[in-house]
């Protein structure tokens, strides 16, 4: 569902991703982890077109987002690490926003964002501004808007930040339930729990290289550790090689 | 189309939202006292350009072609500031939008992305210039005698003058993002600024307003008609517009119906050419805006304590707070651009002095340097209050989401607001001096009415300054996305009405018995014993006020910033 061949990102002197290669099956949850500045956002972003690679490419679901960014998007919910909303819009008209330009027609989306608000217990603040939404509010709208014109792959930054425990856990089991009916969802994070529990494949990334690839079992396996959990795991992988 | 609707939706959306706003106070107070200021200098702006054009019809033979260099003149003008105020918009719009991530991540074309940001940016950059042009051209139609053809022509050319003009920034923006070497998209800032400084020199320079004073100086006649008919060049937007206009205040249909085909031709050719240059240029150079620069100033960084520089006098959380304050002035490049607009400001304004033809006007050479040079006191302050408003207005608010440290230090309130008031003071106080001085040597006015003036000055600028911190402090916006915006607000809006009473203030005071020393000067007679009374009360009045003005805001913010709760 999600290819990624030989992905480099430069920033000037400085290279932020390099030749990453991974793929990424349909209905799979792919958890990507590693240090602050390892390349997990840029990644991301670079996944979801929002900015473009030095070199390589991106494929999802057979389209090339270099080629037909338009059509690779429409395949694509996409929420970021800090996302952007207008504060001076309703919950309903942002939703109505993110669907038009997604070409959802009006029924579908009466229908659909009934349904998540209601799911995501937002249906009684639709109609407020978003100025007026708490953190973990907005976050939850933005998983809303990103699920609305149900996508065949969901690209999340860190999801769990700013949910409280009742919202981790409906997310957890959303990304479950989603990947169940064939929803491949790419998820970077730094909550090594989360990806425990949620990953069926996770992905170590530290100074822009792809350093392991596999289920918990395979990385325990590889990083030489019999008990123990993620987080020991991931702090063996990445030894020696501190981020400031 | 209906995508490039859509995303301009959130724009309507917010503005039809704005009644339900938490930040809606003052908001109609606000809108009733820019727009009296605006309709006032609108009105004013019309009186002007209506009497000069009336006397312009009044001369003979160059009447028409002094109307019509000013009119050429007013175009280019024009021109540069759609440019200017495109270039700016259209930067913040294409690269600097906090929405940029979410609109990327949509299924649009890029194209359409672009289109929408353009269509945005040209309203946003071109109606208020628009709107302040108005009286210029309704002044032609006047004096003209002009009918609806005037006007109409006019509404036809405004929309491709503006469309091209819009375009032209677009270019420019999007070619300069792409290939500055760093790629950090706020380097663009200080290539656009010089580029902008360098357009305003021109254009003033284009302008040589000083001519119209002394005609007679151009001997012989034929001379003066000749170096004011310069040549237009047939490719600029402005050169058609003015064609299109000019025959239309004759009533030559064809040639203005001619002209206005050409701009809008023109303007058309650009939108095209820019939306293609948008296809090939503007995801690079968005892709190229996160890409970490070197420094251009690493100077703060890599100074070491012990070695003279002045902070390192001070006790260490003030000299914190106030290397803070400086680094994050100088290494923000978007304050740069403001910066070199400040010198060219400057610059102008010595200009103007230096040009003056004083020894042309009726009244006595000594009187006329004197007065003027005591009235620069005011209009020198008037700028110092404008870069104020710019610049120590939104001072406490750029503190921004990082206010909680602020509290949370080990540094009282009142020490805060201190910091920050001699950040600003010193400069300040050397911009308006170094103006003061420079513009009474180029008047030749006498010592007395000098040594006044600098002191006046030296007086008034703590006063001004704590104002604008005491009133940031007073009104403060940590939550703004732009704190410099702030000086539109109801805070800013009251801290330039009172800037303005304390200098109108200051100025009354001193009037009078300043009047009296010069005259007596002049006569060579002593002053009276009530004009010493005189002289005495009115320069203590001015020294309470001027520490009226430094001391009550200081405290009224700080009494105000206590009371702020963070999260508010």
């Amino acid at each position: 569902m999600i290819e990624i061949r030989n992905l480099s990102k430069r920033f000037g002197e400085i290279v932020a991703v390099n030749r990453l290669n991974l793929f990424v099956p349909e209905g799979e949850v792919f958890g990507f982890i590693g240090p602050n500045g390892a390349g997990k956002t840029t990644t991301l972003r670079m996944m979801a077109g929002v900015i473009a690679p030095t070199e390589g490419s991106v494929i999802v679901d057979g389209i090339s987002m270099a080629e037909d960014p338009s059509s690779a998007k429409k395949r694509i919910g996409f929420i970021p690490d800090r996302p952007f909303l207008y504060e001076k819009l309703t919950g309903i008209e942002f939703l109505k926003f993110t669907a038009d330009l997604y070409g959802m027609e009006d029924g579908l989306f009466a229908e659909r964002s009934k349904k998540i608000l209601n799911q995501f217990s937002l249906s009684h603040w639709a109609d407020e501004l978003i100025e007026s939404y708490s953190h973990g509010m907005k976050q939850r709208l933005i998983i809303c808007a990103a699920i609305l014109h149900d996508p065949k792959v969901i690209i999340v930054d860190e999801p769990m930040v700013g949910l409280d425990p009742a919202g981790i856990r409906m997310v957890k089991g959303l990304f479950r339930n989603l990947a169940k009916k064939g929803t491949t969802i790419f998820m970077s994070t730094h909550t090594l729990a989360v990806a425990e529990d949620v990953c069926d494949r996770i992905g170590v990334i530290h100074k822009g290289r792809l350093i392991a690839t596999g289920t918990v079992e395979e990385l325990r396996v590889r990083a030489q550790v019999r008990e123990g959990d993620l987080e020991e795991v991931f702090m063996i992988l990445t030894e020696g090689e501190s981020v400031p | 189309m209906k995508e490039i609707f859509t995303l301009l939706k959130p724009r309507f959306l917010s503005f039809k939202n704005r009644r339900r706003s938490r930040t809606r106070g003052g908001r109609r107070l606000r809108l009733l006292a820019f727009g009296t200021i605006g309709l006032a200098f609108w009105g004013g702006t019309f009186s002007i350009f209506y009497r000069v054009l009336a006397y312009f019809q009044g001369l003979e033979a160059i009447g028409d072609i002094l109307a019509y260099k000013l009119l050429s003149m007013i175009l280019i003008i024009l021109f540069s500031l759609l440019i200017f105020s495109s270039i700016l918009t259209f930067l913040s719009k294409l690269y600097l939008s906090k929405d940029l991530s979410l609109i990327h991540s949509m299924p649009v074309p890029r194209e359409k992305i672009f289109l929408s940001r353009w269509i945005e940016s040209t309203v946003d950059s071109s109606w208020m210039v628009l709107i302040y042009s108005l009286p210029f051209f309704l002044a032609y139609g006047m004096v003209y005698r002009s009918g609806a053809f005037y006007y109409g022509m006019l509404g036809i050319n405004l929309i491709p003058f503006c469309l091209i003009a819009s375009s032209l920034s677009s270019l420019i923006v999007m070619v300069a993002a792409s290939i500055l070497p760093a790629g950090r998209i706020r380097s663009v800032f200080i290539f656009l600024a010089l580029f902008l400084f360098l357009l305003l020199v021109i254009s003033f320079r284009l302008v040589r307003p000083e001519r119209f004073v002394r005609p007679d100086s151009f001997v012989p006649v034929v001379l003066y008609l000749k170096n004011l008919e310069t040549s237009h060049s047939p490719f600029l937007p402005t050169t058609w517009f003015f064609d299109s206009l000019r025959a239309s205040l004759s009533g030559s249909v064809k040639i203005a119906s001619f002209h206005s085909a050409l701009s809008w031709s023109g303007a058309i050719s650009m939108i095209f050419v820019t939306t293609w240059v948008s296809s090939v240029f503007y995801f690079r150079g968005l892709s190229k805006a996160e890409v970490v620069s070197k420094r251009f100033y690493p100077f703060f960084a890599r100074r070491r304590k012990g070695n003279g520089f002045f902070p390192d006098l001070l006790s260490g959380p003030v000299r914190a707070f106030v290397m803070k304050e400086m680094r994050t002035f100088f290494r923000d490049q978007t304050q740069w651009s403001q910066l070199f607009l400040i010198v060219a400001l400057v610059i102008i304004y010595l200009y103007n002095f230096s040009v003056l033809p004083l020894e042309r006007g009726p009244i006595r050479l000594e009187y006329l340097q004197n007065l003027l040079s005591f009235l620069n006191m005011g209009l020198a302050a008037f700028v110092l209050s404008a870069v104020s408003a710019r610049f120590v207005f939104p001072a406490v608010s750029m503190e921004g989401d990082a206010f909680w440290i602020v509290r949370s230090s080990p540094i009282s309130i009142r020490t805060f607001l201190w910091i920050k008031f001699f950040v600003y003071f010193l400069p300040l106080l050397l911009l308006s001096e170094l103006l003061i001085v420079l513009t009474n040597i180029l008047l030749n006015a006498t010592p007395f009415i000098m040594a006044v003036s600098v002191i006046t000055i030296f007086l008034m600028v703590p006063g001004i300054v704590s104002m604008g911190i005491g009133l940031g402090a007073i009104y403060p916006d940590f939550h703004s996305e732009n704190p410099t915006q702030s000086v539109t607000s109801l805070g800013g809006l009251i801290y330039m009405t009172l800037c303005i009473g304390f200098i109108a203030a200051v100025i009354v005071l001193e009037a009078g018995p300043i009047y009296d020393v010069f005259m007596t000067d002049i006569r060579r007679a002593t002053l009276s014993g009530f004009q010493w009374l005189w002289l005495v009360g009115s320069f203590s009045l001015v020294l309470v006020l001027c520490a009226a003005a430094l001391l009550i805001p200081m405290r009224l913010g700080e009494k105000r910033i206590l009371r702020y709760e963070l999260g508010h």
